[in-house]
């Protein structure tokens, strides 16, 4: 009896002081956050105006081929008030300055550009933030790797490049695609061919953040895509189909032709007739018209669409027959395909709507309903 | 018969009983603690990760997947044209928003008719699962609510019109929510994250909270707070319990059993897989989770069910212990309708962590417990009555077991605080601590009651949702 006591007295003890513990420390931490985020956001203004006042400051005129050591004399000379502050500050007090600094210069360095975001460049390198990120790369935590990667984009220190390099091979996927942001501030529309070549397993969500950030590169990513349709990994395929067709230059048309011939992969030829489709050229027609009669539906169905985005006379023709198939939804695909050729394929549904009353020419009224048009019957 | 052998008996059963009740108690604390150092884990996981997400690109992208958003309504007349309103005003790429029509008796429909300018569509109705009759799907003429589609169909219940709306749907996702709840602007960019993460993703539930007491403006929340009645508050507190500790550590495990009603994002493939939502059901929601991990454990397919705890879906909770009661009682029913379709799943190895944890988790925990806390209520009165308990010794336990019950509810208001910290001011936090502690003092009991008469309601028969009261959204907090 004795030890069931102790026992229940002991799970009491343990409920209640974490109970209490725990809510003491929730409410005394919510009344410390406030403070604490308070005394940052007065820093961080402070910090603001000074910096900003360092960017403003006119400069005195260099010679006329100035070395980097002269201007960096300049800025050093800004910077030093800032520092010999800091160096008198105990180390926690320190710790906080330099982190309010840090996110401030971060914060301009966005929105800056030429010798302004040189000056800011510098600042990082000479406190010693750089120096920090590329340290913090080893990490063992990989969001503390995966933040070191995005600050050191964002410095624009081009002194972490070999460890970003290394961390596009990272374990853990934020890391690595943050070191792909990063490298692509620093080395521009070059680095593309690395990532995609050491990229593997790009998930859904990685290829739409990185979409962005190729689709700004226009034509210049086009070589360093045609390149990324030879990996051996699907993913990267996929994501170079889809951004070729996305940015919308010829010259990707023969290599995804190329691609739909030898490939095996049902989904990248699916992807690859897709992408024809988008990018409109008469050169795919005839390879798009031979995947009509692939044995894989979903091939089958992408090679009508891109027929009915390619348009044409000839393409009217073509994909007319194909709303007397009995399987509704490639029905439905040729109907919209039709209907995306233009005026003609669209007089086609028309007169096809008018020829059956019955319920055989549903689907072609919800198409024409689709495109705007009124149905005459139904 | 001798009076020493009754007693021996009677000290027997008595012993046996208490020692069942310890070891209960013990299985029961052990799990929960282990769920929320789970929860705990994932949860700041979660957020590191979200730390490197610009969620806005989902809706910049060419590549963000289009979603067909499903709104069952029934009876909504005065509330639909705000609520619809508002599903149209979601900051996302892509997508259409589905109202279904369940038949509804007063002028739902001739309102969103009127409202939105609607015609009679052409659309084909290809029903993949088999549903009641729809009578017509209408499509607005004016251009900036090209993306509204309403749909009328005979009265078929919640599960039967989701089901339609799955049909109907144009997009290979359904998001399906009840048409009086709040999504917030952002929650279809952060729940479809999970499955652009991970295409083995084929269904993601999203946390629900609670909008009494917030204040609402065309549709968004726009400042969060606590409601003036007490009930409410006592489930802002169980909601974080169930969902921040409970749905976060068993997603974690693949283990998830549950994605509320209310809010959810699926795979419109995986759905109509296997055969969409059961209209039979009082716990269709949990029911079609349940049935997705058996049938994909089945067919030996990768897939996972998953959380997130980010995005966020508001909606009414029930301010009156009657209504909450019904409430309750429901979801218990559906509860125990689940176990009981899918027996045959529990302590079956063939279903890996469904069949070996969750699943008798949900039995011997969410569905007995009450059952075990009433009638522990009931022996203990009846054993200190008769002199068979040792007074001391029960009221140590009854302590202890409250106090477990305190640990376990601030445990979750931790999970908040360390998360996402919705509530700002620290009073709100301090309420919502107290909340905690005197949840277990009567709150908890009334509702094992109610759960416990959960039972009895089944086993009757009685297979209705209980009317449930709804002061709408439009109060400002005070």
């Amino acid at each position: 009896m004795q030890l069931q006591f102790l026992i229940l007295i002991v799970l009491a003890v343990t409920a209640t002081i974490f109970s209490i513990v725990t809510s003491i420390a929730m409410v005394v931490r919510k009344a410390l956050e406030l403070g604490r985020s308070r005394a940052h956001a007065r820093l961080y203004q402070i910090y603001s105006s000074q910096v900003a006042e360092f960017l403003l400051i006119e400069l005195p005129a260099l010679e006329n081929q100035p070395r980097a050591s002269d201007a960096f004399r300049q800025y050093e000379s800004l910077l030093s008030p800032v520092k010999q502050r800091l160096e008198q500050m105990n180390p926690s007090r320190r710790r906080f300055h330099r982190s309010v600094l840090r996110s401030v210069l971060i914060d301009m360095t966005q929105d800056l550009t030429g010798e302004s975001a040189g000056r800011l460049v510098y600042f990082f390198y000479s406190l010693g933030f750089v120096e920090e990120e590329i340290q913090l790369l080893q990490s063992g935590r990989w969001w503390i790797r995966a933040q070191a990667a995005r600050h050191s984009g964002l410095m624009r220190a081009r002194k972490s490049i070999t460890a970003l390099t290394a961390a596009l091979e990272d374990n853990h996927p934020d890391v690595r695609h943050q070191a792909m942001q990063a490298l692509i501030v620093l080395v521009g529309v070059d680095a593309l061919s690395t990532i995609l070549r050491l990229s593997r397993n790009i998930s859904q969500w990685t290829a739409i953040e990185l979409s962005v950030i190729v689709a700004g590169f226009k034509e210049e990513a086009v070589p360093h895509l045609i390149g990324a349709l030879e990996s051996r990994d699907q993913s990267v395929v996929l994501f170079a189909i889809e951004m070729l067709a996305e940015v919308g230059f010829v010259t990707a048309v023969d290599p995804l032709m190329n691609l739909i011939r030898t490939s095996r992969d049902v989904k990248i030829q699916a992807c690859a007739a897709s992408a024809l489709g988008r990018l409109g050229d008469e050169r795919a027609k005839t390879l798009l018209t031979g995947l009509l009669s692939n044995r894989w539906a979903p091939i089958r169905l992408k090679s009508l669409e891109a027929l009915g985005k390619t348009g044409g006379p000839d393409v009217v023709k073509l994909l007319t027959p194909y709303l007397e198939t009995a399987d509704a939804q490639e029905k439905l695909t040729a109907a919209r395909a039709l209907a995306t050729t233009g005026v003609k394929g669209l007089k086609v549904l028309q007169e096809y709507e008018k020829r059956h009353m019955d319920e055989k020419a549903d689907l072609v009224r919800q198409v024409l309903e689709e495109f705007g048009l009124e149905p005459t019957h139904g | 018969m001798d009076r020493s052998l009754v007693e021996t008996a009677l000290e027997f059963l008595t012993n046996g009983y208490l020692l069942f009740v310890v070891i209960y108690f013990i299985g029961v604390s052990l799990t929960y603690t282990i769920l929320l150092v789970i929860a705990v884990r994932e949860i700041l996981n979660q957020l590191r990760h979200d730390k490197f997400c610009n969620f806005r690109l989902t809706v910049q992208s060419e590549l963000t997947p289009p979603v067909s958003i499903l709104a069952p309504a029934f009876n909504e007349g005065p509330t639909i044209i705000q609520s619809v309103r508002s599903l149209l005003k979601l900051s996302y790429g892509k997508y259409e928003t589905v109202v279904i029509n369940d038949g509804s008796k007063d002028d739902t429909l001739a309102t969103l008719i009127e409202h939105f300018k609607m015609f009679r569509s052409r659309h084909v109705y290809h029903p993949a699962i088999r549903t009641k009759n729809v009578r017509a799907i209408y499509k607005s003429k004016l251009p900036e609510y090209r993306n509204l589609v309403v749909v009328d169909k005979e009265n078929g219940g919640k599960a039967d019109a989701l089901n339609v709306g799955i049909n109907v749907a144009r997009y290979e996702y359904v998001c399906c929510i009840d048409a009086d709840s709040i999504l917030e602007d952002d929650a279809l960019q952060k729940v479809m994250k999970a499955f652009l993460e991970d295409e083995k993703v084929v269904a993601v539930g999203g946390i629900v909270r609670i909008a009494n007491g917030c204040e609402v403006v065309n549709g968004r929340v726009v400042k969060v707070g606590l409601s003036d009645h007490f009930v409410p508050v006592f489930q802002v507190v169980e909601y974080f319990r169930a969902f921040l500790s409970g749905r976060m550590s068993w997603q974690a495990l693949n283990g998830l059993l549950i994605i509320s009603g209310a809010f959810g994002l699926f795979k419109k493939k995986a759905i109509i897989e296997v055969g969409g939502y059961k209209h039979d059901s009082v716990g269709e929601d949990m029911e079609l989770i349940v049935r997705l991990h058996r049938i994909y454990r089945e067919k030996n397919e990768r897939y996972r069910v998953t959380f997130v705890p980010d995005p966020v879906c508001w909606t009414e909770a029930p301010e009156t212990l009657r209504v909450l009661g019904r409430q309750r009682n429901r979801w218990h029913r559906g509860l125990l309708d689940t176990m009981l379709i899918h027996r045959k799943m529990l302590f079956n190895p063939r279903y890996g962590i469904i069949g070996m944890a969750a699943m008798p988790y949900f039995v011997l925990v969410e569905l007995l417990g009450p059952v075990f806390e009433f009638f522990g209520y009931v022996a203990m009165a009846v054993m200190l009555a008769t002199g068979t308990l040792n007074e001391q010794l029960a009221l140590l336990f009854f302590i202890v077991a409250l106090f477990y019950g305190v640990m376990f509810s601030v445990g979750a208001v931790l999970l908040e605080e360390m998360s996402f910290q919705r509530y700002p001011k620290p009073g709100d936090l301090a309420l919502l601590l107290s909340f905690g502690v005197l949840e277990n003092f009567g709150y908890r009991q009334l509702t094992a009651w109610w759960r416990v008469k959960a039972f009895w309601d089944y086993f009757r028969g009685k297979k209705s949702w209980g009317k449930m009261e709804r002061k709408g959204f439009s109060r400002p907090s005070k």
